[in-house]
């Protein structure tokens, strides 16, 4: 009888401990059936928050059906490419780095767009969408950056991609792989230091460049009061600016441009990366990814590799005060640095194409690309020149910049009046819109050679050897204990001899 | 006998209710460990291969991480030991001494993050620079209540009257502590350091946040390899911790039965 009722008990107990878990998959079933579903893969923080809602207003607009939006984020590339890659992501939409899209077009994982639009033609064409804005269809950039499209053109257009051998890579058809066929851009920037104004001036950086994250000029407020990438890539980046700049280069690499540079990992390079990185160590404060924005704006450091949008982000939240202007400021060292993008791609796991290829091209929209960029911080992929002719999407900054959420004003001229914010001014700050030029160079996929990298920065960021401080703790240690045993002998013998004594001199 | 083995009717024994258990360690340990081992003999292309012991073995700055991560642990072990002994013979004398234990083990149920992340911004605050002893400090920090409770345990089960006895025979203070008190302590001792040194050798969090990453840890290390999809260079390490954690732990079971023995011959 009492075993039964233990028996009871246990299953009970399991059954509702499992309870919960065959409900919430009869729930996924259940929508499934009704709605339609898109599930986006996308950075943290990487959109503005009521985007998702409006495209499903959006969507019931022009479907009828109405649409339930999964929105999951990573926060590195490699958690995407880990996960997509062992085909664990059931995802429809991802939005990878350039090099992240490369190494997914290498192993297959994504679509062609125009192999999609295929697919979905009749409901395309009865529903009469065009999908004007998007880039990847073989009728123009669309509403895309034509600079940025020259970029990918350059590095990763057909005939560009190419396996160990050398030979071109194809795809099922035979036709070489061209990137702007399978991805359309969202965001793009540079890679730059962010820094604090009263600590580092600009003729400092202009004259160092890239050794101020060194602290070449031994500027005694910054020393320690850096912050670096924890991040290979952008480490590996910075060093070899660094080393192009200041011709530390190792032998033979001296006439290398900067695009060559940073995509070469051969042996030397990264042993030469190595030293320049092992010797930062002394010099700063530590490797951040996450939390250099908020070090900075509270004045815990004073320079930090970051990139374009982080700056942006970071330069507007950070103190402002009309003696000394903004607290923080961005600089892109002219001699060298990263040009980066992240576009969207469509994997092979896609279940609902139509939504897929209707979200990017709504993305390409100016008002949802300018909506985004001031949201995160990052510039939009949506060609300048589309935006700044578009009269509400002008409008839209001017209103940011201008008044605060509630309608009231915040910008006032000299003499304390209210005023406009000017356009030009956030279309002209090279901060946002750099020139694009030979000195903005796209990092590729490492390929195998990507683990001799994180080898690099493993060894970079071990140091040089077991720090010396630790020896004298755990000797400290030892010698503490010994002089507590030394001290416990010392009081044994003393305490031993005046009975001795006592001994001896009553005899 | 045979047959009527097999038609024993189930019955609810005491191998039944060690079912779930045995699936538990057979999913839950078993599988994770045979998997680490696959992956140690894999490179990225799923080939049989031994270049991830060679890669592991033959590069110095791994085997410097791994003597950091080693002589943090054991600086780490001895000042919580040389801070939690008095405190928990301390708290052992005192009739309000469980009460106290458990001031200090309250803030444990905070997770540590959370905990390493407030000290940060403490140190912060105080303008101290992040680095090793921030680090060391957090660890000490984190690790001191696994050292007090064992401790506070055994030396609060210590029967009385052998230090009455002691001190009936003409043993001074310091006397009756070294040759009663600390040789009845030793297995709370073991345990301690086996509770705080294990975790020390493989913690990474800890270290990267109270250094600015600027500490590397063999921990972190690890977390740096499957990271960045390296996982046969990350199992070889793993199985290295988990070598360096069976040996310490064998080692403390041999001093914990030495010790015993000594207790009953030599004292």
């Amino acid at each position: 009888m009492k075993k039964t009722a233990t028996l009871l008990v246990i299953i009970a107990v399991l059954a509702l401990t499992l309870l919960p878990v065959l409900s919430a998959c009869d729930k996924a079933d259940v929508s499934g059936g009704g709605t339609d579903r898109l599930v986006v893969y996308n950075w943290e923080d990487y959109i503005d928050t009521d985007m998702c809602d409006d495209f499903e207003a959006y969507y019931k607009e022009v479907t009828g059906r109405s649409l339930s939006i999964t929105y999951t984020t990573f926060d590195t590339n490699e958690t995407m490419l880990t996960k997509v890659l062992k085909g664990d992501a059931n995802v429809d939409l991802i939005c990878p780095s350039e090099y992240a899209i490369e190494k997914l077009l290498r192993a297959g994982c994504i679509l062609n767009h125009g192999d999609v639009l295929k697919d979905i033609a009749q409901q395309a064409q009865s529903l009469g969408l065009t999908f004007d804005g998007m880039s990847s269809l073989g009728n123009g950039d669309g509403n895309v950056e034509p600079a940025i499209m020259d970029v990918i053109r350059s590095m990763f257009g057909a005939g560009e991609l190419k396996d160990d051998s050398g030979n071109v890579l194809k795809d099922a058809s035979g036709k070489a792989l061209d990137m702007t066929e399978y991805m359309v851009p969202y965001f793009w920037g540079t890679l730059g230091i962010l820094y604090n104004t009263s600590v580092i001036t600009p003729d400092e950086l202009d004259e160092y460049g890239w050794g101020v994250l060194w602290n070449v000029q031994q500027n005694q407020k910054l020393e320690n009061k850096i912050l670096m990438k924890d991040s290979v890539r952008d480490s590996y980046a910075a060093a070899v600016f660094y080393m192009y700049e200041y011709g530390l280069l190792p032998e033979g690499y001296e006439d290398y441009t900067v695009q060559s540079l940073i995509n070469c990992t051969d042996n030397a390079m990264l042993e030469a990366a190595k030293k320049v990185l092992t010797e930062q160590r002394d010099h700063i404060s530590g490797y951040e990814v996450d939390f250099g924005k908020d070090d900075m704006i509270n004045e815990i450091v004073y320079a930090d590799l970051a990139w374009s949008g982080d700056a942006m982000y970071a330069i507007e939240e950070g103190g402002y005060d009309e003696e000394n202007g903004y607290q923080l400021d961005y600089y892109v060292p002219s001699v060298a640095s990263n040009i980066w993008y992240d576009g969207w791609v469509i994997p092979t796991t896609v279940n609902n194409k139509l939504a897929a290829m209707m979200f990017i091209d709504y993305m390409c929209d100016p008002m949802n690309g300018i909506r985004n960029s001031m949201e995160v911080g990052y510039t939009s992929a949506v060609a300048k020149d589309i935006l700044s002719s578009d009269g509400d999407v002008c409008d839209y900054i001017v209103e940011c910049y201008s008044y605060d959420e509630d309608g009231n004003p915040i910008l006032f001229d000299d003499d304390g009046n209210q005023t406009d914010y000017d356009v030009n001014e956030f279309f002209g700050d090279n901060r946002r819109y750099p020139t694009i030029n030979a000195t903005l160079g796209v990092m590729r996929d490492f390929g195998a050679q990507n683990d001799a990298l994180v080898q690099m920065w493993q060894q970079a960021k071990s140091g040089s050897g077991v720090p010396s401080s630790l020896w004298w703790c755990l000797l400290a240690i030892a010698l503490a204990i010994g002089a507590a045993i030394g001290i416990y002998f010392l009081v044994q013998a003393l305490k031993r001899r005046p009975r001795k004594t006592g001994a001896n001199t009553s005899k | 006998m045979k047959a009527t083995h097999v038609k024993k009717p189930f019955r609810l024994t005491k191998k039944a209710f060690g079912v779930p258990y045995m699936l538990f360690l057979l999913l839950f340990v078993i599988i994770p460990l045979v998997l680490i081992l696959v992956n140690a003999f894999l490179d990225s292309g799923n080939n049989l291969t031994f270049d991830n012991f060679k890669a592991f073995f033959s590069s110095k700055s791994s085997l410097i991480v791994l003597a950091n991560s080693l002589l943090v642990g054991v600086i780490t072990t001895l000042l919580c030991l040389i801070i939690g002994y008095p405190v928990a013979y301390i708290l052992s004398k005192m009739s309000s001494g469980k009460i106290i234990v458990l001031l200090y083990i309250i803030p444990m149920g905070v997770n540590f993050l959370i905990r390493t992340l407030a000290t940060k911004a403490i140190f912060i605050a105080m303008g101290v620079e992040l680095g090793m002893g921030t680090v060391i400090f957090g660890m000490v920090y984190n690790y001191l209540p696994f050292m007090i409770m064992p401790l506070h345990t055994t030396l609060s089960s210590i029967d009385k009257s052998y230090m009455e006895a002691a001190q009936d025979l003409g043993a001074d203070k310091a006397t009756v502590f070294v040759k009663t008190t600390l040789p009845l302590s030793v297995s709370g001792i073991i345990s301690g350091i086996t509770m705080v040194f294990i975790p020390t050798i493989s913690t990474y969090a800890i270290s990267q946040l109270l250094s600015n990453g600027k500490i590397f840890l063999f921990g972190d290390s690890i977390q740096l390899s499957f990271e960045q999809g390296m996982y046969g260079v990350g199992s070889i390490m793993s199985i290295v911790m988990l070598i360096f954690v069976l040996l310490s732990n064998f080692i403390m079971n041999k001093f914990n039965r030495q010790g015993n023995a000594a207790r009953r011959s030599l004292w």
